[in-house]
């Protein structure tokens, strides 16, 4: 037996006290999960309340937070140390929280009457969708549930479980429309959050966009941008001089060169901020980089596809891939982009690289340090699409002092934006607090979208890990004003 | 006392799992239907946990008399041959119900459910949905109460029947605050499962307390062949505190092969014909003597091995063993699983006649807490298919029952008062019913596991008096159903050493070392062990 700390959320609803962490030392076995550690705190103080059931991870009622993030307690080793809370769901008693009223949300099955099995293909289809152990775990960190009244993953996980299904006898597109379909902003929260892995954003909910467009539920501003895209290439209208007429199409570094990647700009960072893919670019030039820009590149395609527009999608694969075919290395600045081009696109004929990692990979030049205060915002692209979350903390670090806060979906994404801007601008309150508890000068992050809607919704400077970095180096070579500009 | 009120329904279903929802669901065309859980409804119980699959003679090759015939042999002739025959004729008939309200069950190869081989059985009959094929059942079974009129009351035990004038007319349940509720009924079904958690290995779920055999022994029904506890031969050795965790049978479906510490296939040993795919109590018996011989792991196990499938056949077939290895750190593509005995099933319980009427007028039970389908031992994958066809059968029966006039008569007065008294007991005790729990399980582990002779079970017996007489505690009312909760494992216990010191024979899954026992059982001169509070003893078969 080994002793272990954990700290519990206690919560009574009776004392009219807000939850408190309380220790409890206890003795567990090798390869304990935290559902042990509880029994064992429980033994102690045997008011403690949580839940469970089945212990092997098959009925879904034992999840909690284990340092911040949703997690089986049965199935969850324990460590010292370890912090557990309830789910962010209404709590109703220390780990308990309201989980029926998430549960009965979630669509039963109608049936037709008489129904046979599906063929194999179906069943095969519908099985990744039928693992769900209703724990609420999506529905608790979703942000779009935590400002509308969204469903939930899960209950879009069902819907296009009971579509695939022939023995359903539901309108379930209609339904997962006024159950708020695109309120999601893509942020997939819920699949990292979920404990049986179910993909819920690109299994579920871009399908039933999909369907929902065929079926004509599409907005008629996210109709617009795919018009937009289809005209001109696309998704941002022209408002100012676009990147493509301010560049050469070869870049040469400053000094030797050392690499080169072929740029994809993306929609945002070529029509509406190109200042920012300016500063990304010097960056490059400064730590030995060539930048080749390929003209034809159009729209990545993923307004479309997180809107269920998918008509056009394979036009603009087919142009973007033979724009790029000549290059090993693809980079791109925007989260979005990135995300679409490594998980959307299939097998490529060159690396994708966001330009985090394509500087990691390189090396690059000291910055020099600012007396700099800075938060940085994870655009969920980059963090949970990509998997890149250190890369650029350790720039900022290089030139600023960082200050954490919780990473959290701003709002921009999803199509939100402009289809649900109430929505996105709710979202980007939320932001807005957590900045200012943070108390920094400037918030950086690595995503257009981000950083143009955060800009919305904080008074201070929104700005690039690339600008931040240019910033630094300017610094040292004595050039003026550093971070003066602010995201237009 | 009774803080939550007196509530009034046509019938009362205690318990969620499968056999209690699917009761719920056909006593609601009967009139109002209150569904009482112990847990968040559809979460709690084996039910959701149940990997393996379903029974039914589906396809032709097979036939309801081979599976009555694996269903007898396999119970050692003791199961009450007129439950078999309702449960193997409707059977086939429950799970295409299951399939019509939208169940996803795996397709065969020619279409339709596909069906795999399982212990004991002569034929490929057990339909399945890849490994969580309770859940699947579970999830479909919840869709269509959704669709009745049943009020469903989450997190409520019920913890004591009420009677009146000899019939069961209701129960009284604690809900997580400790609040008390009357639910009056004019039928009252009880689903509330097994309780192998009184041993300190054991595969059930946090509600498999035996809640229902001690809820009913109290109220005066009477029980059958409480003796019979299935130990599954294979339950997850590591890590420590989550021991007793199943291991499917259909890991040996599918081709898992039983290793003793020296590489040897030991079943040729023990069952040379039907090998790793015998009878749970025969393969149990040979794992426990492997390693009682010096012949296990280390940790006192056996390997389970599917490494000679391919890691398809394995992610496809046994996903959510390989999930739960692979999050205690073995990838059993590549290693073998470390197994051992664990408390699994109790066969006996309730006796209830084909229409699932208990001896106690005005109460119905089905599923895990009823007795006599399986004899003395249950085939894998039969105890689903009884939930279906006997939780549909008892929703009948209590639905069809006369309405009566319901209310707090005098008797039941009495009853809560008495109730209250006891609640008040524990508010004064002692003792955390915890550390009452913690040394019944070891009790039972010891004194009447697989092995077991007259003078352990006399000792667990004497164990359990002693656990009885301590005062239980409650620290708050929360506390209280935790208190009701050991008390129920604790006659649990005693009637299952109880029952086990009455049958002097070797049988299915009780193998008394003491007796000899000559005779194979077919021509047992015993028939079933009978417990209730108006006497007890062992049937003898008229020959
Ligand atoms: C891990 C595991 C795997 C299994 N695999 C298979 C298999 O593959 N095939 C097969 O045929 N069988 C299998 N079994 C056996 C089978 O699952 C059970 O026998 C069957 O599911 C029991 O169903 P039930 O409805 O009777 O009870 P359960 O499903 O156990 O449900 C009991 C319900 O009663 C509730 N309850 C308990 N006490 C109270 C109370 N006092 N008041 C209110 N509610 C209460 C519980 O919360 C629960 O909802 C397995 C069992 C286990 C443990
Ligand atoms: S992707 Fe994000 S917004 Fe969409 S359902 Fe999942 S958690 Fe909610
Ligand atoms: S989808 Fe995953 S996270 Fe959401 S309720 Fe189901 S199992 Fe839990
Ligand atoms: S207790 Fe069932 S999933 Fe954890």
């Amino acid at each position: 037996m080994t002793p272990v700390t954990i700290r519990v959320s206690r919560f009574d609803p009776a004392s009219g006290q807000p939850a408190r962490l309380v220790p409890y030392t206890v003795e567990v076995h090798e390869g304990a999960r935290v559902l042990h550690a509880l029994h064992a705190a429980r033994e102690q103080d045997p008011s403690l309340a949580y839940r469970y059931c089945c212990g092997s991870g098959q009925c879904g009622s034992c999840a909690v937070k284990v340092n911040g993030k949703p997690a089986l307690a049965c199935m969850t080793p324990v460590g010292d140390g370890d912090v557990i809370e309830p789910l962010d769901l209404p709590v109703v008693r220390d780990l308990v929280v309201d989980l029926v009223p998430r549960i009965a949300r979630i669509a039963a099955l109608l049936p037709k009457g008489g129904g046979e099995l599906p063929d194999a293909a179906t069943v095969e289809a519908l099985k990744p969708l039928c693992d769900c152990v209703e724990c609420g775990s999506c529905v608790s960190v979703c942000p779009a549930v935590a400002v509308t009244d969204f469903a939930g993953p899960t209950a879009m996980r069902q819907l296009e479980r009971l579509v695939l299904d022939p023995r359903d006898a539901g309108d379930r597109v209609s339904q997962a429309d006024a159950e708020g379909l695109f309120t999601c902003t893509s942020c997939h929260a819920c699949y990292e959050a979920c404990p049986k892995d179910i993909e819920i954003m690109g299994k579920a909910i871009e399908r039933l966009r999909a369907e929902a467009h065929r079926r004509g539920y599409t907005f008629p501003r996210h109709a617009e941008i795919a018009d937009l895209v289809r005209t001109t290439g696309r998704s941002v209208a022209r408002i100012t001089t676009p990147l493509f007429e301010r560049v050469e199409p070869v870049i040469e570094p400053y000094g030797p060169v050392r690499g080169e990647v072929a740029f994809f700009v993306g929609c945002m960072y070529s029509m509406r901020l190109p200042e920012t893919a300016l500063d990304a670019i010097e960056v490059l030039r400064r730590n030995g980089i060539r930048v080749v820009i390929p003209m034809e590149q159009v729209c990545c395609g993923s307004p479309l596809l997180r809107t269920g527009q998918t008509e056009d999608l394979e036009r603009l694969k087919r142009i973007n891939i033979g724009a790029f075919r000549p290059y090993p290395v693809v980079m791109t600045t925007c989260a979005g982009c990135g995300m679409t081009l490594k998980k959307n696109y299939g097998d490529l004929p060159f690396r994708v690289m966001d330009i985090n990692e394509v500087l990691t990979e390189f090396g690059i030049e000291p910055p020099a340090r600012l007396p700099l205060k800075v938060t940085y915002h994870d655009p969920c692209h980059l963090l949970r699409g990509q998997g890149i979350s250190e890369e650029p903390r350790a720039f900022i670090r290089g030139v600023a002092d960082l200050v954490e806060m919780p990473a959290y979906c701003c709002g921009s994404g999803g199509g939100v934006k402009s289809g649900k801007p109430e929505e996105a601008a709710a979202l980007g309150e939320l932001r807005r607090k957590a900045i200012e508890e943070t108390g920094a000068d400037q918030v950086i992050s690595s995503c257009p979208f981000c950083e143009f809607h955060i800009q919305g919704h904080t008074d201070l400077p929104v700005r690039n890990v690339a600008s931040l970095l240019l910033d630094g180096y300017r610094a040292r070579e004595g050039d003026a004003r550093p971070g003066e500009r602010k995201v237009q | 006392m009774v803080d939550n009120g007196v509530s009034t329904t046509h019938v009362l279903v205690i318990g969620s799992g499968g056999a209690g929802v699917r009761a719920a669901i056909e006593a609601a065309e009967h009139g109002p239907v209150v569904l009482l859980s112990k847990t968040i409804a559809g979460k709690g119980g084996c039910t959701p946990m149940a990997e393996g699959g379903y029974n039914a003679v589906l396809r032709e090759g097979d036939s309801p008399e081979l599976h009555v015939a694996d269903t007898l042999r396999g119970g050692a002739y003791l199961n009450d041959p007129a439950l078999v025959d309702a449960l193997v004729r409707e059977a086939p008939d429950r799970v295409r119900e299951l399939v019509s309200w939208g169940a996803v069950f795996d397709v065969g190869p020619e279409g339709g459910v596909a069906q795999r081989p399982f212990g004991g059985q002569q034929f490929p009959r057990t339909c399945y949905a890849g490994d969580r094929t309770g859940h699947e059942m579970m999830v479909t079974l919840m869709d269509r109460l959704a669709a009745t009129g049943v009020t469903v009351v989450h997190e409520s035990a019920a913890v004591e029947l009420l009677l009146d004038d000899g019939r069961c007319a209701g129960a009284v349940a604690l809900d997580g605050d400790g609040a008390a509720g009357v639910y009056l009924a004019d039928a009252v079904v009880m689903a509330t499962g097994g309780g192998t958690q009184v041993y300190d290995i054991s595969t059930n779920s946090s509600s498999g307390t035996g809640d229902g055999y001690a809820l009913g022994y109290r109220a005066g029904a009477e029980l059958i062949d409480m003796e019979m506890v299935q130990f599954h031969p294979t339950g997850a050795i590591h890590p420590y505190d989550a021991r007793g965790r199943l291991v499917t049978e259909a890991v040996r479906g599918e081709g898992g092969r039983l290793l003793n510490r020296l590489g040897e296939r030991f079943m040729a040993r023990y069952d040379p014909e039907r090998m790793e795919l015998s009878t749970r109590d025969v393969v149990a018996r040979a794992i426990a003597t492997e390693v009682l011989e010096g012949r296990g792991t280390e940790r006192g196990g056996v390997w389970l091995d599917v490494t000679h499938l391919s890691a398809r056949q394995v992610e496809e077939r046994l996903p959510i063993m390989l999930e739960q290895f692979l999050a205690f750190g073995v990838d059993i593509r590549t290693e073998p699983m470390e197994v051992a005995p664990t408390a699994h099933h109790i066969m006996g319980g309730l006796r209830i006649t084909p229409d699932c009427a208990t001896t106690l007028p005005g109460l119905f039970a089905c599923g895990e807490c009823s007795g006599g389908v399986h004899g003395a031992n249950r085939l894998g994958g039969n105890a689903l298919a009884e939930t279906q066809v006997f939780g549909r059968r008892a929703g009948l029966s209590a639905g069809r029952s006369p309405v009566r006039e319901k209310g707090v008569t005098p008797g039941i007065d009495r009853q809560l008062g008495a109730l209250r008294r006891r609640f008040d007991g524990f508010r004064d005790g002692e003792v955390p019913p915890a550390s009452v729990v913690r040394r019944l399980k070891e009790t039972m582990w010891c004194g009447a596991g697989i092995y077991r002779d007259r003078g352990q079970l006399a000792g667990a017996l004497a164990g359990i008096e002693v656990l009885k007489h301590e005062r239980l505690l409650a620290r708050t009312d929360r506390n209280l159903l935790d208190c009701c909760t050991a008390a129920n494992m604790l006659l649990t216990a005693e009637l299952i050493c109880r029952a086990a010191l009455l049958r002097p024979e070797c049988r299915g899954a009780h193998t008394r070392l003491d007796p000899s026992c000559e005779l194979p059982p077919d021509r047992s001169p015993y028939a079933h062990t009978y417990l209730s509070t108006a006497g007890e003893g062992i049937e003898e078969v008229a020959r």
